[in-house]
């Protein structure tokens, strides 16, 4: 039925089946509009969070998105700044991905910030001395950033591309392309840097803060060393998924290789710094503020195993898995480290947001649980099935992998 | 800063910060601006074609983006970077002078030598271009462009044929006219550059006659005399090679058949679509 619109000589499931597969994750998306509508329009009451606990499950999720998503400003950074060829089959998803979880992320915190309608004031009032309006100016700016890039993409449609107008615009703004790259990364980065930054600099929180270069504390170049390591290794693991789950091949091995080298070389630079980092706040930072480094440990569940998961598990063995060629090689060790590393850095901002404001830290305070109410949680999962149903879209209508066509060529090669 | 800001003081940091950011949406908008006005300088300027084909060509998976000089096996490997206009190329000029393929080059003057290649009709008097069509050179001065006899077997009896009306200008690369078959919707790159004079339809076989541009045709980028042969032998392949991921046959050994008149009558359940994207260089 809409033969059309796809791009010629790749296969595409059936239009019936295509609508069985989004159907459950539009039925996710619009429950998940009811519940944000439901905080928009009753309030904040109708989550768990409160003054004290003030970050929850958006806020993680705004974080972790944000980190895999950096892949988007990495990979254009790595193909359209330092030439790395390699990753052009990769772009289009990585654009795709970091469209996806940009704006996923800046829904969610629109629901959480409330009142939409002053939205803004932030850029009308900026209170320059704020990180969050470092991270406000970074996002909003990215967003546009990313929205562009995806023009592109949507511009090359079949059907769209036989509109003269369409097909001389995509050609020129592809050409000035790497301008993009290079502003986005520039956003990207301090948009990370910015996330990290407003943990480091919250002195209230001796589990949070840390010392750093003139006003960034160490959290503000661990947040942008991590997402640039798991971006490519979060590409990784989704080109896997769509392959999986289309059962054919989208992208050449050289590509993944690539990735996944450039994955583990930084990761093992993060785990490094974060291990420097996690010593001096144990010994120095720590003990500054009157507190010893294994009391925020005292508190189950979160115990030191966090930590562990978090350097080694999730931190040095996916670094040393994607930086031995055998293993990146295989397939399955491939991919488990991917989704390893991809963990480590939800786990991070998992610590950085609900470890946080869990720890109390005057005498007469408690340790915090917060569990999400129904409403956060449908808000959440709407930001994933938003996901999945972008790149759904996306995969079937344009060209997110450029060398399938050629790579299905070659299986029916004997 | 802004009306009704009545709190806000300019100091270093504030100078810092919003300089850098609003520095960042002037660049992004003027890199969006610059696109819309190369656009519109695009399309004022008739170059719609000639991005038509680049973004083509770019699209076209590398194995079918090699140089003409590999099919004559003058090379191993090289992709084509002038997009199949060898006019511009300076590898092919110096391999030209020295090449003995200059020897076979068609005689300029009408009056064909038939010449069966794989028992299809390409004959030699004629220059031919890598999305199959064909040019001739007629002793008016104009040239006239046809479909080859690969490219007339694949699309058979055409459903519908749009050919650009006496006046238009084509463009070598550019599209010359529109063939629909079944599903296929193809536009037959025009080999030369020139004015539409004259048409015709099904009755005479489909073609186009041009009046080529002031200075005269040069037809270098185009394939003729002892080049055609390899390159068909490239295509065979590619066709087979189609047909088979297509769904219109099983991996099979060449046998030396020839093609059939109608090859889209003799593959119904293949998605021709697909496949003349592919042998018409439209990806």
């Amino acid at each position: 039925m809409d033969k059309a619109y796809i791009t010629r000589g790749v296969k595409r499931c059936s239009t019936p089946r295509f609508l069985l597969w989004i159907a459950p994750w539009a039925a996710l998306l619009v429950f998940g509009i009811y519940c944000a509508g439901l905080c928009l329009v009753k309030g904040l009451n109708q989550t768990n969070m409160d003054n004290r606990f003030a970050f929850g499950l958006w806020i993680f999720l705004d974080l972790t998105v944000i980190a895999l998503g950096a892949g988007a400003f990495f990979t254009g950074f790595l193909l359209y700044i330092l030439k790395f060829k390699e990753l052009k089959a990769v772009i289009n998803s990585a654009v795709v991905i970091g469209l996806v979880c940009y704006s996923g992320a800046m829904a969610a915190l629109m629901v959480d910030v409330g009142q939409p309608l002053r939205a803004w004031f932030t850029f009308w009032y900026p209170n320059v001395h704020s990180m969050l309006t470092e991270v406000t100016f970074c996002i909003s700016c990215y967003l546009a950033v990313l929205l562009i890039e995806y023009l592109p993409i949507v511009l090359r449609n079949r059907k769209l591309r036989e509109v003269p107008g369409f097909l001389v615009f995509e050609f020129e703004l592809h050409k000035l392309i790497y301008v993009l790259a290079g502003v986005g990364t520039f956003l990207s980065f301090f948009h990370q840097g910015s996330l990290g930054g407003l943990y480091g600099v919250l002195r209230g929180r001796p589990f949070a803060f840390r010392e750093g270069i003139f006003v960034w504390p160490s959290t503000f170049f661990l947040f942008i060393l991590s997402a640039a390591a798991v971006g490519p290794s979060f590409i990784i693991l989704t080109t896997s998924l769509v392959e999986k789950i289309t059962k054919k091949r989208l992208v050449k091995r050289r590509a993944f290789d690539l990735l996944a080298r450039i994955s583990g070389l930084l990761l093992a630079v993060y785990v490094l710094a974060k291990t420097l980092d996690t010593l001096i706040w144990i010994n120095r930072t720590s003990p500054a503020h009157g507190f010893t480094a294994s009391q925020y440990y005292d508190w189950k569940p979160f115990g030191t195993w966090i930590l562990f998961a978090e350097i080694v598990l999730c931190g040095m063995v996916p670094a040393l898995i994607l930086l031995t060629p055998r293993l990146r090689a295989r397939r399955a060790w491939l991919i488990s480290a991917a989704a390893l590393a991809c963990s480590g850095v939800a786990l991070n901002r998992f610590v950085q947001t609900i470890q946080t404001l869990a720890l109390p830290t005057l005498s007469f305070d408690k340790f915090l649980s917060y569990t999400p109410s129904w409403q956060e949680t449908g808000t959440f999962l709407a930001v994933a099935a938003y996901g999945v149903l972008v790149y759904s879209f996306s995969f079937r209508y344009f060209q997110v992998f450029p060398e399938e066509r050629e790579l299905e060529a070659g299986a029916g090669r004997y | 800063m802004f009306p009704w800001n009545y709190g806000f003081h300019w100091g270093a940091a504030s100078y810092l910060f919003l300089g850098a950011f609003y520095t960042v949406v002037a660049v992004v908008a003027t890199t969006l601006l610059r696109a819309l006005l190369r656009a519109r300088r695009d399309l004022r300027g008739n170059r719609t074609e000639r991005i038509r084909w680049h973004s083509d060509f770019n699209d076209l998976p590398a194995a079918d983006r090699v140089c003409r000089h590999v099919l004559t096996g003058e090379f191993k490997h090289r992709e084509c970077p002038h997009a199949f206009d060898c006019r511009e190329c300076a590898t092919h000029a110096k391999l030209m002078e020295h090449a003995k393929l200059m020897e076979h080059r068609p005689a300029t003057t009408p009056g064909e030598s038939e010449s069966e290649i794989f028992g299809m009709q390409f004959p030699a008097g004629r220059y031919y271009h890598r999305g199959h069509a064909w040019a001739r050179p007629e002793s008016d001065g104009t040239v006239t462009i046809g479909l080859d006899d690969l490219g007339a077997r694949l699309l058979g009896t055409p459903d519908a044929v749009v050919l650009p009306s006496a006046g238009t200008q084509v463009r070598a690369n550019g599209t010359a006219f529109r063939v629909r078959r079944r599903e296929a919707d193809v536009r037959i790159l025009s080999p030369v550059d020139g004015e539409v004079v004259e048409t015709g339809g099904a009755d005479r076989g489909y073609f186009l006659r041009v009046k080529p541009p002031a200075g005269g045709m040069d037809m270098r980028h185009l394939l003729s005399g002892a080049e055609v042969k390899p390159w068909l032998m490239r295509e065979m392949e590619r066709l087979q090679m189609t047909l088979t991921m297509e769904g219109g046959s099983v991996p099979s050994l060449a046998d030396g058949g020839v093609p059939v008149r109608d090859i889209a009558a003799a593959y119904p359940r293949a998605d021709w679509d697909a496949v003349c994207g592919e042998m018409f260089l439209e990806p």
